[in-house]
């Protein structure tokens, strides 16, 4: 009666969408189920739901820290989790986390998406739910991103590389400078930290296109934040990291030694505020960064060491289209030269 | 000699006629005898103690105050009427000890023992008596032991409303079922300097209706009689601190006040309902006599209290499931209705019938005739039950681990054939891997 799938390990690993709609409700009435006994047989009732961390802040012993397996677990009782809250989003992202986690599936599985912020122009056409969003034809013409990524099919695209902004004013200098026409590629925003379907559909596009993805930050901690953001998941999804992240995503900027090197204007060079200066030692701390990515984790101390941060719009105080003519190709034919 | 210590001197006289009828072990009588002068000074007053084995022939020991200075005679002054009341009040108290105690009067065969008051040479008749029966409703055995003649005790004191009454008032208590009684017992252990101390606590909460004519408004105080070596006395300051001391929120009691005031010592609770009330009795004592100097006594006291009030409400909350629920569990059943509700919906929105009836049938409920109310009545009543059962228990960590769901990935995602699916629970056997 029950049939197991061969290659449930490889694919359950990068998709979840897989997850059949009948496995989910059989997990809820089987929770629904347990319940009733519980109450029924007078025992107290407990739910025990594995705690998820992308990183510690541990980087003397070798952690446990992982992207498949809890790192404890937290019980939820009747008896302590009864104090009366205001109902917040916050707690409410906190509730639907917890589901997901108990259920081991992701938002969307269970009908709980919000409206996506992101935006993507480029050359890339795709349908979603039968409707088409064709870029190519005007590939400096932004998108928003769609909500329901599951539904997005036919992916097709000419494009080399796909470039990841952090901001919408910088997405929209690029559009702005034909930056598409001139380059084969895919831009997109999250604008600011991404959400979930941003995330998702990079996924999908680098899934399915295999293409080589950069990421264009701020020079600031917060910056840098949601390069790590995009890079290894956040942690309040932290349960749903292994299908949020993307481990190939590459830092093209900005670096604090970019400042120099390209002689920006002192004025564009802004001191680390206090809380800069706290967010920075806090995240130098993350046991990823040694471990995976030294090279951005030097970068970082280097901002930490000067007390400087300057944002992407220095690139265009000398020239409007220096971003979109020199800085970023001059990087992308660097990494082509270093993977060559 | 002053009236209060005059006062003194003769309760303590009575007390220690108590004292001889309970450590004599075998059943007393006791009758305590005032007698009034007609002749010189009219204030001066005899007693006459009498102390008898039944069947024996009484001995009785009178003296004249103005003859003999003897301590077996106080000297009363014209509170006279003031002290009849003390003495009538410490019989009251007395008498939840229950110290077996039997007597015949004269021609009157009664059951208790008997404080007389008469005049010498007064006009027949005008003689006061009052006579306090000790096991009228409500008989130990003669092996019963103090906790239980205390618990007995304090039983009849509420239902004779102090005492003041021959019988229990049938108006307010027409049946046992009114009462919620607890009881603690606490001592020493041998090692410890104050071994051989016992302390016990009887807790009776009751419940008056409202219609009732004995109804008092002022039930939101509970009177603490305080007896130390059988024998009631007024309370002590470390037992003071101890019942202040006390966790009362965990049994969904406020303690608002304590007030000392003559000999009388009054808890005060808020939020009490007006038809309840709590009447509670400590009992400080020594197995064996012993001689402790005051000052050494006070920490084993205090901790004894603690422990032996609330052993007698553990007592009571056990006897009584959801009466005596702690401020926080009442919280926590206030969300019981929400919870039992997005239960309910969860069972009552799914199309599966199958999973339905199984969720009926682990409620114990018949499938047909069902309705949303039933159903979340059914799951409230429940968690309530839990809630009521688990109340200032602490979690065990093995109880919490125990229900942990979907353990194992393996047991994940099954690829399941649309028309083969069974909603039942899912059995694999080890040759599925």
């Amino acid at each position: 009666m029950l049939k197991w799938k061969q290659s449930k390990k490889m694919e359950g690993n990068r998709r979840r969408s897989h997850l059949e709609r009948h496995d989910l409700l059989r997990k809820i009435k089987e929770f629904c189920k347990s319940i009733l006994k519980d109450i029924t047989e007078r025992r107290s009732l407990s739910i025990s739901i594995n705690q998820f961390r992308n990183y510690c802040k541990n980087l003397d012993a070798h952690c446990s820290c992982s992207y498949d397996f809890p790192q404890g677990q937290e019980i939820l009782t009747l008896e302590k989790q009864c104090h009366a809250r205001r109902i917040e989003q916050s707690i409410v992202d906190q509730a639907i986390n917890d589901i997901c986690i108990l259920l081991q599936c992701s938002r969307h599985n269970i009908n709980v998406v919000s409206a996506g912020k992101g935006m993507v122009m480029g050359w890339l056409r795709f349908l979603e739910s039968g409707a088409k969003f064709d870029c190519i034809n005007s590939p400096n013409d932004a998108h928003p991103i769609p909500t329901f990524v599951e539904k997005v099919k036919d992916i097709v695209s000419t494009a080399n590389y796909i470039l990841v902004v952090e901001k919408e004013s910088v997405f929209h200098r690029l559009a702005n400078d034909q930056y598409c026409t001139r380059n084969r590629c895919i831009v997109i925003t999250g604008r600011g930290y991404p959400d979930i379907s941003t995330r998702r559909f990079l996924r999908l596009l680098i899934e399915k296109l295999r293409l080589p993805t950069f990421c264009l930050v701020d020079c600031d901690p917060y910056g840098f934040d949601i390069l790590t953001t995009y890079r290894f998941g956040s942690m309040q999804m932290a349960y749903d990291a292994k299908f949020l992240r993307i481990p190939e995503m590459h830092w093209l900027g900005a670096f604090p030694s970019d400042f120099e090197k390209y002689g920006l204007p002192k004025n564009c060079r802004l001191k680390l505020t206090v809380e800069d200066t706290r967010k920075t030692e806090a995240m130098l701390h993350r046991c990823y960064l040694q471990r995976e990515v030294p090279h951005w984790r030097s970068e970082l101390e280097l901002m930490l060491q000067s007390g400087v941060k300057f944002e992407i719009e220095a690139f265009c105080a000398c020239s409007f289209s220096f971003l979109s003519e020199k800085y970023i190709p001059s990087k992308i034919q660097e990494f082509e030269r270093l993977a060559v | 000699m002053e009236v209060s210590s005059v006062q003194r001197l003769c309760l303590h006289l009575i007390s220690a006629a108590f004292q001889r009828c309970r450590v004599s072990e075998d059943l007393c009588r006791l009758s305590v005898v005032l007698k009034r002068s007609s002749d010189s000074d009219p204030s001066t007053v005899r007693i006459s103690n009498i102390l008898g084995i039944l069947h024996c022939a009484p001995i009785e020991l009178a003296y004249d105050v103005r003859a003999h200075k003897h301590a077996d005679v106080a000297l009363i002054s014209s509170t006279f009427m003031k002290f009849c009341h003390e003495v009538i009040r410490f019989f009251q108290k007395i008498l939840v000890l229950k110290i077996p105690v039997s007597s015949t009067f004269d021609s009157d065969d009664v059951d208790g023992f008997c404080f007389e008051i008469s005049e010498e040479g007064g006009v027949p008749g005008s003689q006061y008596r009052k006579v306090f029966l000790a096991n009228e409703c409500n008989p130990v055995p003669f092996s019963a032991s103090n906790v239980e003649r205390l618990k007995s005790g304090l039983e009849d004191y509420v239902m004779k409303h102090g005492n003041s009454l021959h019988r229990k008032c049938d108006s307010c208590f027409p049946n046992w079922e009114h009462l919620k009684v607890g009881s603690g017992r606490a001592c020493c252990a041998e090692s410890h300097r104050s071994a051989g101390l016992q302390m016990e606590v009887v807790i009776i909460v009751s419940e008056i209706s409202e219609t009732s004519p004995c109804f008092r408004s002022s039930s939101a105080e509970t009177e603490v009689l305080y007896f130390k070596d059988f024998s009631p006395c007024p309370i002590t300051q470390s037992s003071l601190t101890a019942l202040t001391n006390i966790d009362w929120k965990s049994y969904g009691l406020v303690l608002k006040s304590i007030a000392v005031q003559g000999g009388y010592t009054a808890l005060e609770w808020e939020n009490l309902p007006p038809n309840i009330h709590i009447d509670m009795v400590l009992h400080c004592y020594h197995k064996q006599y012993q001689f402790t100097p005051p000052g050494q006594k006070t920490r084993s006291n205090r901790n004894l209290i603690k422990k032996a009030a609330k052993l007698a409400l553990e007592d009571l909350k056990e006897k009584h499931a959801g009466a005596f629920l702690s401020a926080h569990a009442l919280k926590i059943c206030s969300y019981a209705p929400d919870l039992a509700r997005t239960i309910a919906g969860l069972i009552l929105s799914s199309n599966d019938s199958e999973f339905q009836e199984e969720c009926f049938s682990i409620l114990g409920l018949q499938s047909q005739n069902i309705i949303n109310e039933i159903v979340e009545d059914s799951i409230q009543q429940k968690i309530i039950s839990v809630i009521q059962m688990n109340d200032g228990k602490p979690l065990r960590s093995k109880e919490a681990a125990s229900s942990f769901l979907f353990e194992d990935e393996r047991l994940q995602e099954p690829n399941i054939q649309e028309e083969e699916y069974d909603a039942g629970e899912l059995v694999f056997s080890s040759l599925d891997f």
